[in-house]
Parts: C-alpha cells; structure tokens; sequence
C-alpha cells in the first residue's frame, strides 16, 4: 500500500470530474463521495500497516531522500488525514448536487491538504499549501461572497509569499529542503536567519491555521460563505497547516525562542478572539471567532514542548473538527442576527444539538471538550516554566469568556415572546447528527481514545524516528 | 483618513520586512547541498541536456504535479466565479480583413512554435508550461480577431482533463513497474537526442496539452463572460 494514492485519487478524481459530469450526470455526482469513501479505506488499511510494521517513508521518483521529494507517513499524518477526509465526507451529505467546480475545489482541498501533512520536503509543502489556498478562496467565493473572498485573496497571497520567503531562507543557509535532512543540523537554523525564516513561515501558513495577526479574513469569509465551507475552512482545514507548523517545531526549532514565539501568538489568538466572540452579534460571526480562540489553544500546545504537549494539541484539534463543523450547519436556517434567534428553541431536535455541542466546546466534564482541555492544562503545568504556568489562567478565563457567550445565544434561543423562527430542514442536519453521534462514540471510548493518542503523540515527538529514514 | 494611514501602515510593514531581510548575515552556510549532487548525477540518472527539466520532471515531478494542479484549481475557481455566459448577450463584431488575414496566418506558425518547445523540453530552455502558453496564445488570437466564432468549450475541456490524467497515468506506470510513483521509464536514450530522457518527453507534452487547452478556455471563458 502507498500513501500516494491519497493525494492522487482526489486530484485525478477533480481532473475527470468535468468529463464524466459531461457524460453522466448521475455517475458524475457519485465520483466525489466514492473517491473519498476509497481514500478513507485506503488510510484505515495504511493506519494498521504502519502499527504493524511501524513508519513509512515513501520516495518519489525512486530518488534517494535528500534530492528526490520524500512522504513520510506516521500516524500523526494519517490521523489528520482521515479527519479530513472523514469530515469532508460528513459535509458531503445532503449537499445539493451537480455543483460541478465546486465540488472539483471540494475533492481538491482534500488532496492538497492529505498532502500538505505527509509531506517531508519543505517546497512540496508549499506546493500543497497552494493548492489548498487557492481552492480554499474560490470555494469562499462559490456563494457570491467575492468582496470578503477578495480580502481573503489578497491576505493569502501575502501569507503564502511570506511563506515562501521563510523556505527560500532556509534554502538559502543549508542547501536542502528535506526536513529529516535539516533536523540533522538543527544548530544551522538557530541562529538569526533561521529564526526569521520560522517566524515568515510562521505568519504565512498562520493564515490558514487562523493565527493571530493574519486571522482578519475569518468572521467574514465565515459569515458570507455557505455553511459547508465554514465548516470544512474552519474545522478541519486550519488544523492541516497547524501540523505542519509542530512538524517544524519538532524537527528544525526545538529551541524555546521558537515555542515562545509559536505560545505568544496562541495566546493573543485566544484572548482576542474570545473577547471578539463576546461582542458579535451574528450567531455565524460568534462561531468564526470562537474557532480562532480555539485554534489559538491548539497552537498553544503545539509549543508546549514533549509530547504531553503534542497529546493535548491533537485532543484540542480533532474536538474541535468535530465540533465546529456542526455547529457551522446549525447555523443554515439561523444564520441571522442573535435576536433573530429568539424562539429556536421550538425544534427541539436542533436545540438538543446546539446545546450538547456548546456545553462541549465550554468544557463541561462528561463531554469530551473537558478532556481536552484538561489534557491542556495538564501539559501546561508538566512544563516547570513561567510562561506556561501563566497561560493557565488564560485557558481558564477563556472558559469563562465562552460559557458567557454560549449562555447568552441559549437564553435568547429559549425567549419564546416573539413569533418562532423557522426550524432547520432535517437534511441540514445531517452532517451535524453524524459528527454529534462520532462525539457521543468518542465519550465512550475516551479512556482507548487517549491511549492511543499518546502513542501517536510519543512517536510524533521522537525526531530520531523520522531521521532513521535518512539515507545518508 | 483611513485609507492614507493603512497605506502608510503597509509601506511601514514593507520596509521593515526589507530592513530585517536585508540585516540577516548569512554565515553559517551548510556546504554540499542537493544543488551539487543533482548537478553532477542529472545526466547519468535522467539523461536531459537541460538539467532544468531533469529537476522538475524527474527529481521534483511531484511539485510539478502539484503546479500543474494549483493552475487547475485557480482556472476551476475562476470558473466558478464567473458563471456560465449568456448566450443571448451582444457579441463584438469581427475585425477587420488584415486582422483576420493575419490572425490565420499566425495560428500554424504558433502551433509550431509552441509544440517545437514542448517537445524540446529536455534538450534546451523552455518546456511544457511555456510552450502550452504558446499553445494557448495560439488560439486565443483568432477569437480576438473574430469574436462571433467562439472556442469549443468542449474540446478544450477533453484534451485538458486527458492531458492532466495522462501524467498521473504515467506516473502510476512508473509506481507498478518501478514501485516508485513518477520514476524515469524507457531508459535514458542519449543525451542530447530528440528521443531520449525516458519517459520525460511524454510528461512534458501532457503539462503542455494541459497548460495549453486550460490557459485558451480561460481566456475564452473571461472574454464570454465580459460581453
């Protein structure tokens, strides 16, 4: 088996689809889901290969690894990438068919993302960062939202030039682009110049992963832009750039300028986009600058060094993939002003949801929200250094800041004084039924769930692992 | 107000990225980079006179699959945002008789010079994504010189979606013959030889078809779409 294939078959899936739609219609709206339905069996079988025989690395071209391009597949890689494709799937149900660009960009973002996490050479990684950008503007477009999808454009043009700039850097100073080859020589990329290029690739992949200074185009585009895209942008895209950034950090900047660096953006993340939440008045609004608090607790402990850290970012990341998507689909028939929300509460089906996905977003215990945040501040205490300590009480506050805000949008939704708004279409929520049945699976398996997490994240954290391939 | 001082924001966000780019000392330099070692195993590995070729298609093909894609992905968008074009809408009259005349004139001498490019993609400058450019401008020329006698939508949509497949088709050849996805096939030939690089050739006549026929629907969709 070779993880090729599931960066292949979506983007000869997306080159055929036009051809088929063309022939068939009823054949064409089929390809997408098969294509990604193959892929999930492909990386379940790949997942037990590799706890079989332990971590590939897959050459293209045959060309030995420092000159040739290099995939290299663990389960952190492939963990990612079923959430993905899983969550795309998701989203696919119910969708309205015969879209035929939009669901070419749909399979598309899929194989730039797959491929943006297996990848192990630093300019194939901005290769698949690009396709997943591009894709990413049109599909922000795709419901005629062309001012904030042009803003979004344009901010992501200068993120992935930037980002560009950092790997030209690094380029520039070691003369290779292969990650297992400069973990071999981490002293090289510690001194100014590498710094700088971390902080450019940094800023630039921060645009997708919705860091700090470079997250502007997120309520709007969340705002505009039809709920399946939200949902897919916001929770399952920003976490593929997210990982590439801990794959550096575990590689090439294990230094604590580094973590501090990647920790303060984390931090500013989450205290703006909380407070920011707090103020919005658009239930859609609320949702994008929540999911920037939350990806800012990801990064958080991301740069929480040792795997304790890498445990706790994957927790955060794969609630918050289920989470988010669902919430965005609520939000189909709702997406109007909070006030306009008065009286929702009529369907009881949909407030049973709303309620269940915002109490675990809060992090109340039996959900696995707690756990994650949990894991967090367990990490966070493990670290024995000042600047982790105090983030505690930023992730405490933060929790705070979301009961209110949640609470707030319940109280208006159970307000049954003006006439009821219109419950969401059962077929809207299906995408949210499914990821509320995988949350309730995930409760109760928590305890296998982490165990496996934790070796994941051992192995994650292990550079030896990924160097051994080093044919040198 | 707003407008001047985000201008001056961004002229003082440029400059300091010049000063901290331009403060950098770059001393420490790793010696012995992949640049050396592909240099110096090109033409024995792949066997292209123009070892730039050797670096995309072979050494690195997977990226130029990915351009490939990332030019797919900005056409399918742009697609997406321009719709489909109204068939009842006002169209241009046709140029004038020189215009014409010299629009058909061109046309084979572009087709020439765009394949001859294409197909010597691995002996000297140039390749696939410039001479499917020509390839596009090629076309293109004709429906600037009489609008009424739009490109076959059709056509162009086939020939690119079999081009972008034919290179994933090669190169999962490549991964049953050799279990390695996009490796030289057919051997190296002798450098310098119109057949010779393998299998490199036909991947750089499938990034031309595919250039070529996605570039010339692109134009001819914006120029549909404008009327």
């Amino acid at each position: 088996m070779n993880a090729i294939w599931l960066v292949i078959l979506p983007i000869l899936g997306a080159f055929l689809l036009p051809l088929v739609y063309r022939q068939n219609t009823r054949v064409g709206t089929w390809i997408g889901p098969f294509i990604l339905g193959l892929s999930l069996i492909l990386a379940f079988g790949l997942w037990g290969d590799i706890a079989a025989n332990g971590v590939q690395t897959i050459l293209m071209g045959g060309f030995p690894a420092p000159v040739g391009i290099v995939f290299y597949v663990d389960h952190l890689a492939l963990l990612f990438v079923i959430m993905l494709v899983l969550g795309t799937l998701v989203l696919w149900l119910g969708k309205e068919k015969g879209n035929i660009q939009e669901e070419t960009l749909l399979l598309l973002i899929v194989a730039g993302g797959s491929g943006l996490v297996l990848s192990g050479d630093l300019f194939n990684i901005y290769v698949f960062y690009e396709i997943v950008a591009v894709a990413s503007y049109g599909l922000a477009a795709s419901r005629g939202s062309y001012a904030a999808s042009l803003r979004f454009l344009i901010l992501g043009a200068l993120g992935s030039s930037l980002l560009l700039l950092g790997i030209a850097l690094i380029y520039a100073i070691t003369g290779t682009l292969n990650l297992a080859h400069l973990a071999t020589h981490p002293e090289i990329l510690q001194g100014t110049v590498g710094l700088t290029a971390f902080a450019l690739i940094l800023i630039g992949l921060g645009v997708k992963a919705e860091l700090f200074p470079v997250n502007t185009w997120v309520p709007e585009v969340y705002t505009t832009a039809s709920a399946r895209i939200s949902a897919l942008l916001g929770g399952l895209i920003s976490k593929m750039a997210l990982l590439v950034i801990l794959r550096l950090l575990v590689l090439l900047y294990d230094t604590s300028a580094a973590h501090l660096l990647l920790l303060t953006l984390g931090v500013l993340g989450v205290i703006t986009g909380e407070l920011a939440a707090m103020r919005a008045t658009h239930l859609r609004q609320v949702l994008a600058y929540s999911s920037i608090g939350q990806l800012g607790l990801v990064a958080i402990a991301f740069s929480i060094p040792g795997p304790a850290g890498i445990i706790a970012g994957i927790a955060l990341a794969l609630h918050h993939a289920l989470v988010k998507p669902a919430l965005f689909m609520l939000t189909k028939a709702w997406g109007k002003q909070l006030s306009h929300l008065a009286g929702a509460s009529q369907s009881l089906l949909t407030t049973i949801l709303f309620l269940v996905l915002a109490l675990s977003l809060i992090g109340i215990p039996p959900l696995p929200g707690f756990w994650a945040k949990f894991l967090l501040l367990k990490g966070a205490l493990a670290t024995n250094i000042a600047a982790y300590q105090m983030v505690i009480t930023v992730v405490l506050i933060a929790t705070v800041i979301e009961t209110i805000y949640f609470m707030r949008i319940v109280r208006v939704m159970f307000n049954t004084k003006p006439p009821p708004i219109k419950a969401p279409a059962l077929q809207e929520l299906v995408p949210a039924l499914v990821f509320v049945t995988l949350l309730f699976i995930s409760v109760l398996n928590l305890g296998t769930i982490g165990k496996s997490l934790e070796i994941v994240a051992t192995s994650a954290a292990d550079k030896s692992i990924y160097m051994n391939f080093l044919p040198l | 107000m707003t407008l001047l001082s985000g201008l001056i924001f961004t002229i003082g966000l440029g400059l300091l990225l010049i000063v901290v780019i331009k403060s950098l000392i770059f001393e420490q330099v790793l010696t012995g980079g992949i640049g050396s070692i592909i240099l110096e195993q090109a033409p024995n590995d792949v066997g292209t006179a123009n070892i730039v070729s050797s670096v995309l298609l072979a050494y690195r093909g997977l990226d130029t699959l990915g351009e490939l894609t990332v030019l797919f992905v900005a056409a399918t968008a742009v697609g997406l945002v321009l719709g489909q074009p109204r068939p009842d809408a006002p169209r241009d009259p046709d140029a004038g008789f020189i215009l014409r005349s010299a629009a058909d004139l061109l046309f084979p001498f572009m087709i020439i010079l765009g394949a001859y490019i294409i197909l010597h993609g691995h002996l000297t400058p140039g390749g696939g994504f410039q001479g499917g450019a020509i390839l596009a401008a090629a076309f293109f020329i004709p429906i600037l010189a009489s609008p009424s006698s739009p490109l076959n939508h059709k056509v162009s949509s086939l020939v690119e979606g079999l081009a972008g497949s034919a290179f994933i088709l090669i190169g999962l050849l490549a991964l049953f013959d050799k279990g390695y996805f996009l490796a030289p096939l057919l051997g190296t030939g002798e450098v310098g030889e119109l057949f010779s690089a393998g299998s490199l050739p036909l991947l750089y006549l499938a990034v031309g078809l595919k250039v070529g026929a996605e570039l010339a629907g692109l134009l001819a969709r914006l120029h549909e779409t404008e009327v």
